[in-house]
This record gives structure tokens, sequence and C-alpha cells, in this order.
């Protein structure tokens, strides 16, 4: 992150439209999309999990089982991606 | 906005830079959901327990040691392997 956009406003100066104008809106972009992807498997992961049998209505165990599930996954995330990138990990 | 006008190195190189966020995620993304899968079979607490904790950080690494494990097969493999780390 930190490298990215030192990179960007390193250089930009030469163009009148800058390209670190145009990157800030592809990153926003992108940035939408992972979290739309990032929310669509949490829908899916966590209506498996916490909606085994679908009533008339959402009950209160399930609203709590979804939200412990987000947790959970966000957290899932945070310790694949920390045992992918930190080499000091215990195997 | 007229593409000539940027510099095409910078931008190149920009452009790389988010590929390899992009296929980060990508990663991080889909074993996360694959060790979810495999991992917690139970319905999610208010915490993971140990041992989900640990399967998942497995997973992880069973993950990457697999990988290697493919590539250097592949790698040793005559002809296939040329063709597709060609």
């Amino acid at each position: 992150m930190d490298s990215f956009s030192s990179a960007a406003s390193n250089g930009s100066s030469s163009s009148q439209f800058s390209t670190e104008d145009f990157m800030d809106k592809l990153k926003a972009q992108l940035a939408e999309a992972y979290a739309e992807e990032f929310l669509e498997t949490v829908r899916g992961k966590c209506f498996e999990k916490c909606i085994t049998k679908p009533g008339t209505s959402l009950s209160g165990s399930e609203a709590s089982c979804i939200s412990r599930c987000m947790d959970r996954y966000i957290e899932a995330t945070g310790i694949i991606s920390r045992a992918l990138f930190s080499s000091s990990a215990s195997r | 906005m007229d593409p000539s006008s940027f510099n095409s190195a910078e931008l190149q190189n920009l452009i790389n830079q988010e590929k390899q966020r992009a296929m980060v995620n990508e990663m991080v993304g889909k074993l996360t959901s694959v060790c979810w899968d495999k991992c917690i079979t139970s319905t999610p607490g208010n915490k993971f327990s140990s041992s989900e904790a640990t399967c998942l950080n497995n997973c992880a690494h069973r993950y990457l040691d697999m990988s290697i494990m493919i590539m250097k097969r592949l790698q040793s493999m005559p002809s296939q392997g040329q063709r597709f780390m060609g």
C-alpha cells in the first residue's frame, strides 16, 4: 500500500491528467470489486452455516449466528493471510 | 482522458503492482474459503477454538507445501514440464 502510493505521487507531475488520478479511480473500483466478492463469499458461507432450515422469519439465534459467522470469517481471512505471508508463523 | 498523456512505463509499473495485489487477494480469498470448509465444521462460536485456529493455519501451510510439490513434480516430467513452464 505504501510503496504504491509513494510510487504514484512521485511521477505524476509530467502529465496533465495525472496517472495518479487514473490509478486512484482504478484502485477504488478494484476495492469495490474485492469488497463485493468478499461479501458474496461471506453470504454463501454464513447462509450455509446459520440458516439450516429457513423459517418464516430470521430467528434471533440465526441472526446472532450470522454475526458470529461474519466475525469468524474475517478472523479466518487474517489467519490465512498471516500463515501465507509471514515466514515467522509457526508451522 | 487521453491515454497517450500517461507515462506508459510508469503506468505499466503501477498496473503490474495492482495485478500482483489482485493475485494475492484472490489467493487469500480462495484459500480462506477452502480452509473454512475443511476446518470450521460446527456453528461459528464467539471465538475460534484452538483446534480450529490451528487447522486454519495448518491448512494454509500445507497448501503451500502442496503447491511446491506439484511444481517440482511437474518440472521433473520431461515433456509436460516444458509445456507448462515455458
